[in-house]
């Protein structure tokens, strides 16, 4: 009776302004157009349309936040080594850095977009090398790195937390039985993070999904404005079509739990 | 001697590639901070100088000011919230525990999109009387809460249960416990959920992007994007840009310096 006191106001607001809202969306995506608010015309073709009309979405939203979980990956896996074996001292200086791409991908696509911009500091760069600055400006690459920033600390700590979850001594012993330190990060402490390496890639996907700032500023009107979140912004609230918005966001949360539901399986991380 | 050298090489390509990638973070940042300062005089030259900053000192401070009350409101409420609900987890055990759980943490882990968007449209048909500020406070209070319960979590279990038995083994009784002894102790555990809820609701974008037309109130962040969507790189759009991001850096700034990373480690640090 005590916690049930304690836990009832979290709650009854999770469940006011999370679930009844979630319903809703699941309902709304079963009719048509903004008939909802008047009088309601039920009918599934919302789903049939976003697997037709807007599977190249699909496609866009997954070939571009997928590529940037690897890079993630990629760069995120040694960062993450590095910070919880090799150095001691500045530590707490870098961990501060990671909180800065928490400040929300609105600046960090802001930053982008003005370096890759016409007249920008980089387009000496493009202009050197013979590319043609709006290419370069609206490429999948950009859109990439921008998103692999922002998703970039999720990974980390997913790493991180794996790494630090091994056991030092079994690595200590497959030393002292004559493995290199090579041999022992590639059959040892490689393969005892993979779950933590997984989850992070995982949770990078997860959080790619809801990206909305880099996509809109940073994708030409081909590349990432296709991308499903914008998609369901520019639905919802310049087409007015709530069904079909909400259909795409009903998919788009679903897949997002599944995601965040395995990256947790796979990692210990607690929360993200 | 040739070992140790090695050993100082190592660690000088461990910290230059910890560096590179730090800056890699950091450089969205520097570039808008640079673009900032940037001037362009009449006659096309440009020069370094705080004009941009001043030009949008009238107008752009309502917005931050709208911002910064709906993220300390938001705090309030999610400390009142999420303190008791943290310790109710922590030191009870009953059944459908992991499902509570998972309902208090889902939001989380939904997209914001897709929460804004069912937000509002339970806001147009069951909570009409929230579309306006409170429609702000309640759909980060719920967003966010999940943060300090998380944080309290991590704090509760840092903090050893024989303070609050010898407490209440002198006589307090489970109140005076919990005012006296439990909240003092775990007191920098709270404060990192309270730094966490600040960075993420002050620059929170897009929930507030899509209450903007229904409530007529924009805060900072959404003006920053609008300002991006009808002017492109304008100088005085980095200089809001900055404000905000240098809002949030000194909040973090001041928490790192008076409480360090440790409670913020294993909730999204490593």
């Amino acid at each position: 009776m005590k916690p049930l006191a304690l836990l009832t106001p979290a709650i009854a607001l999770e469940v006011c302004l999370f679930l009844i809202p979630l319903v809703m969306l699941a309902v709304v995506s079963l009719t048509s157009g903004d008939s909802f608010f008047f009088t309601p015309e039920w009918t599934t073709s919302n789903y049939f349309k976003v697997f037709t009309t807007y599977s190249f979405d699909f496609q866009i939203t997954f070939t571009l936040i997928i590529s940037a979980a690897f890079l993630d990956l990629i760069l995120g896996f040694p960062f993450a080594y590095i910070m919880t074996r090799k150095i001691r001292r500045f530590t707490d200086v870098f961990r501060a850095i990671m909180l800065v791409p928490l400040f929300g991908e609105l600046y960090i696509a802001y930053g982008f977009y003005y370096l890759f911009l016409p007249g920008g500091p980089l387009s000496f760069i493009f202009s050197a090398l013979g590319i043609p600055v709006f290419k370069a400006l609206y490429s999948i690459q950009t859109a990439m790195i921008a998103l692999a920033i922002y998703t970039f600390p999720f990974a980390v700590y997913n790493i991180g937390i794996s790494l630090q979850g091994i056991d030092r001594s079994i690595e200590e012993s497959a030393r002292c039985l004559g493995a290199g330190s090579l041999e022992t990060f590639f059959r040892v402490t490689l393969p005892m993070s993979l779950p933590g390496i997984l989850g992070a890639w995982l949770v990078s996907i997860g959080w790619g999904l809801g990206a909305f700032a880099i996509p809109v500023l940073m994708g030409g009107a081909m590349v990432a404005q296709r991308m499903l979140s914008v998609e369901m912004y520019s639905i919802a609230l310049l087409q007015l079509d709530l069904g079909m918005a909400s259909a795409i966001g009903v998919i788009l949360a679903l897949v997002a739990v599944i995601i965040f539901y395995f990256s947790l399986r796979a990692s210990r991380g607690a929360l993200i | 001697m040739k070992a140790a050298r090695a050993e100082t090489a190592k660690q000088f390509a461990f910290y230059g590639y910890v560096m590179v990638i730090s800056g890699l973070l950091l450089l969205p940042f520097i570039v808008t901070l640079l673009r900032s300062l940037t001037v362009t005089l009449p006659d096309g030259r440009t020069t370094l100088g705080f004009r941009p900053y001043l030009d949008i000192i009238g107008a752009f401070w309502p917005k931050v000011y709208l911002s910064l009350s709906i993220s300390i409101t938001t705090i309030l409420i999610d400390t009142a919230i999420g303190i008791p609900a943290a310790y109710a987890l922590v030191r009870y055990n009953f059944r459908g525990k992991k499902t509570l759980y998972t309902l208090l943490n889902g939001v989380w882990y939904v997209p914001g999109i897709c929460y804004a968007l069912s937000l509002i449209l339970a806001y147009y048909f069951l909570y009409k009387w929230f579309l306006g500020y409170w429609g702000f406070i309640a759909a980060y209070t719920a967003g966010f809460l999940l943060l300090m319960i998380m944080t309290c979590i991590v704090a509760f279990r840092y903090l050893d249960p024989c303070y609050e038995e010898s407490a209440s083994c002198l006589g307090a009784g489970r109140l005076t416990t919990f005012f006296k002894v439990t909240l003092p102790l775990i007191g920098p555990g709270v404060s990192a959920g309270i730094l966490l809820i600040f960075v993420l609701a002050f620059n929170e974008f897009i929930t507030a992007l899509l209450l903007n037309p229904p409530t007529r109130l924009m805060t900072a962040p959404v003006r920053v994007y609008a300002d991006i969507r009808n002017y492109g790189v304008r100088e005085f759009i980095a200089a809001e840009a900055v404000i905000l991001q240098l809002i949030s850096l000194a909040v973090v700034i001041v928490y790192l310096k008076l409480v360090g990373t440790k409670y913020l480690r294993g909730v999204i640090l490593v």
